[in-house]
């Protein structure tokens, strides 16, 4: 899962970004409004953290700007509380809110249940045959038998499951499980294929050559 | 009792009060003169009848009195008691014949009409006309309460007797001779007279109260009105105003003044709410610093770099708040105006000769040149205040000022006020953000990483309007700005 951080107070900003990398997600920062919107037009997020108030470009100037052209889900920080302010942010576009001071749990909690709207599930749990994803814990098992996975193995595999069905290219892969400062080796995405293959059977990511991968 | 505590109904009560006594002064006043000029009228016929009884006792029977005049019988003479005064030429009448020519004034047969009785001394009765009362009145028995005849040449009493005038008068020569009338008709038309005064009184009072009802309701509305909105904004509905449809009236303009003071009653409100939320706000975003780090380091085994890094991030928050918290007290003792200024003479020059080179390393950091022009100026007030002021200036001239940039620094006098112009090379402030300026954590960079707590302009000027002073500013894109502080020397 590969998500934005548009926020301007840079300690805040960092600790976020580190808090979610930790996570398992591939992080993007902007400092600011306008770099924000770039970042967010040109890349298919799967999730955008989005303060309000930014030099250049406000909070709801890039959500106005984006909801024309994307459906990425946006969670919008902001230090104003007040009813007709969060009234304002989710009407004009944002899937959720949240409001500063808050707990990295919450912020965690609030970016999986949009990540998971986003994708049309209900629940935290995916069950691929006798594998069974739990989005909230971030684990999977095998008849019943927790695997340990490394936390980009588990991006992988969450980020197959919520694509069921589709085939998902290696381009998208690479977009969604690595940030703009990784390199994206190419041998690196087969790597961690083969690792979760060895761990949860070979047949539970399937190979479509010349398109990508699929959990069918 | 409430009524009595009401102005509306003390005033009517009190005018009602007056309305009723100058009515009833008046309409009695009315029918007193009225009925006095009937009964003079009565008095006067009934004398005028008695002198045509007196003339014709004394005289002879003239011819023909007897085909006109009535024959009266008269009682013996020697029967006259002794109750009169005895007159000198007096003559005993023993028969009495109505002249002709009074006639006319006594119809006999009409019983309200005039009558008389003639009585001998002793109290026979001599003559007496048909419609005479029987028994007829005794002269003792007149109530003379209403009309005792004070005309002093005429001995007689002269009164009201059973619902008619009377007029007694002994005659020199013995008789009492008796004329009187009913005074009914009178009688009947004065009360007519009464019921009518009683009755346009009464109206006039009824529509005088009514009138005053009315008036006094209409004055005292835009009273109900008033406390009507006072009592709404004293339940917490500040935007409420009083309806005042006139304005002219003294409570009108009580009313646009209460306006008024709802108004900056509201305005100074909601200043203070949006400088508590606006102080909340900034506050968040340093204690959500202190948290996401706090929470992040705390989420797994660090090593010590990183925790130093946690650490620092921390202490930056902090001094973040603390800065703000300092300048949010500062800013809520120069609105209570608690914080006295000192006023004392000094060289101004002298103190922002000490700014300036207080801040030149910051100036050097950036590359911006300061350039000062400072003659010797004495101005009073508080030195370190003002010192406060010229560094904030100067710092937002550097700062917002480009590399190689000027920041210059004049002071000057002018008209006995001292001018201090702190002006940069900046890329200025947009028309849009300019008037906003000074506006509590109003930035128009709408950045937060500056560290700027947004209040450094707000408290200038509070410091410069508690020296009775003036801050202005003003701006050209891309050109530069110029703050201009205006102070008495």
């Amino acid at each position: 899962m590969r998500i934005l951080i548009v926020e301007d107070e840079p300690d805040l900003l960092r600790s976020i970004a580190q808090a979610l990398r930790e996570e398992g997600y591939a992080v993007d920062t902007a400092p600011d409004g306008e770099d924000g919107f770039y970042k967010a037009e040109n890349y298919d997020y799967d999730a955008i953290v989005l303060d309000v108030m930014l030099p250049k470009m406000d909070g709801w100037e890039i959500l106005k700007r984006l909801r024309k052209i994307k459906k990425t889900p946006v969670l919008m920080l902001t230090a104003r509380d007040q009813t007709r302010d969060r009234v304002k942010g989710l009407d004009s576009g944002a899937d959720d809110y949240l409001v500063k001071p808050f707990d990295l749990d919450e912020l965690f909690a609030r970016l999986r249940s949009i990540i998971r709207r986003s994708a049309n599930k209900t629940t935290n749990v995916i069950e691929v045959g006798e594998i069974k994803i739990d989005t909230a814990l971030r684990n999977v098992s095998l008849k019943e038998k927790p695997i340990e996975l490394t936390a980009r193995e588990y991006a992988l595999v969450e980020f197959l499951a919520l694509h069921r069905g589709e085939v998902v290219t290696r381009t998208q892969l690479y977009e969604h499980l690595f940030d703009e400062n990784e390199s994206s080796l190419s041998n690196l995405l087969d790597v961690h294929v083969s690792n979760v293959r060895k761990k949860l059977g070979v047949e539970f990511i399937v190979t479509r050559r010349g398109h990508g991968y699929c959990i069918e | 009792m409430k009524i009595f505590k009401s102005i509306k109904w003390r005033l009517q009560i009190w005018y009602g009060l007056i309305l009723v006594v100058v009515l009833a002064g008046f309409g009695f006043t009315a029918y007193l003169l009225e009925s006095n000029r009937q009964f003079h009228r009565i008095d006067d016929e009934l004398q005028m009848r008695f002198g045509l009884i007196a003339n014709a006792l004394h005289r002879p029977p003239s011819r023909g009195s007897n085909a006109d005049g009535q024959p009266f019988d008269r009682p013996p003479p020697d029967q006259l008691p002794d109750d009169g005064p005895p007159g000198q030429n007096s003559r005993p009448a023993t028969e009495f014949h109505l002249p002709p020519e009074a006639a006319g004034s006594f119809d006999t047969d009409d019983p309200h009409h005039f009558y008389f009785i003639i009585q001998s001394r002793d109290g026979k009765e001599i003559a007496r006309s048909a419609n005479a009362p029987n028994p007829p009145p005794d002269m003792y028995s007149v109530n003379p309460l209403l009309r005792v005849n004070e005309r002093p040449n005429l001995v007689g009493i002269q009164g009201v007797y059973a619902g008619g005038g009377v007029f007694f008068r002994r005659l020199p020569s013995g008789e009492l001779v008796q004329v009187g009338c009913s005074v009914a008709p009178e009688l009947k038309e004065l009360h007519l007279i009464a019921l009518k005064l009683a009755g346009f009184g009464s109206i006039i009072l009824i529509f005088g109260l009514a009138g005053g009802w009315w008036f006094v309701s209409r004055a005292i509305r835009p009273i109900n009105s008033i406390s009507d909105a006072a009592a709404k904004i004293s339940a917490g509905d500040l935007s409420q105003r009083i309806n005042v449809a006139e304005t002219e009236s003294e409570l009108g303009k009580l009313a646009a003044v209460l306006n008024s003071t709802f108004a900056r009653l509201e305005s100074a409100f909601a200043q203070q709410k949006q400088f508590a939320s606006d102080a909340a706000h900034e506050l968040r975003t340093p204690v959500a610093v202190i948290l996401t780090q706090t929470q992040t380091a705390l989420n797994r085994d660090r090593d010590a770099a990183n925790y130093k890094e946690t650490v620092e991030a921390c202490q930056r928050a902090a001094q973040r708040m603390r800065k703000l918290i300092k300048s949010l007290l500062e800013l809520a003792r120069l609105d209570a105006g608690q914080e006295q200024m000192k006023r004392l003479q000094f060289d101004f020059s002298k103190t922002i000769a000490d700014c300036v080179e207080l801040i030149r390393p910051i100036a050097d950091e950036r590359g911006v040149k300061i350039i000062s022009e400072l003659p010797p100026l004495e101005i009073s007030g508080d030195s370190e205040r003002l010192a406060q002021v010229v560094t904030n200036l100067l710092t937002n001239a550097i700062q917002y000022n480009h590399e190689g940039g000027e920041a210059r620094v004049k002071l000057e006098s002018q008209n006995g006020l001292a001018i201090l112009t702190v002006s940069d090379t900046g890329a200025g402030i947009s028309a849009e953000d300019l008037p906003r300026i000074f506006e509590r954590f109003y930035r128009a960079d709408k950045s937060r990483s500056s560290g700027n707590t947004g209040l450094g302009l707000a408290i200038c000027k509070a410091i410069v309007e508690a020296h009775g002073g003036t801050l202005e500013v003003s701006s050209e894109e891309n050109v530069g700005t110029i703050f201009r502080v205006r102070l008495c020397t």
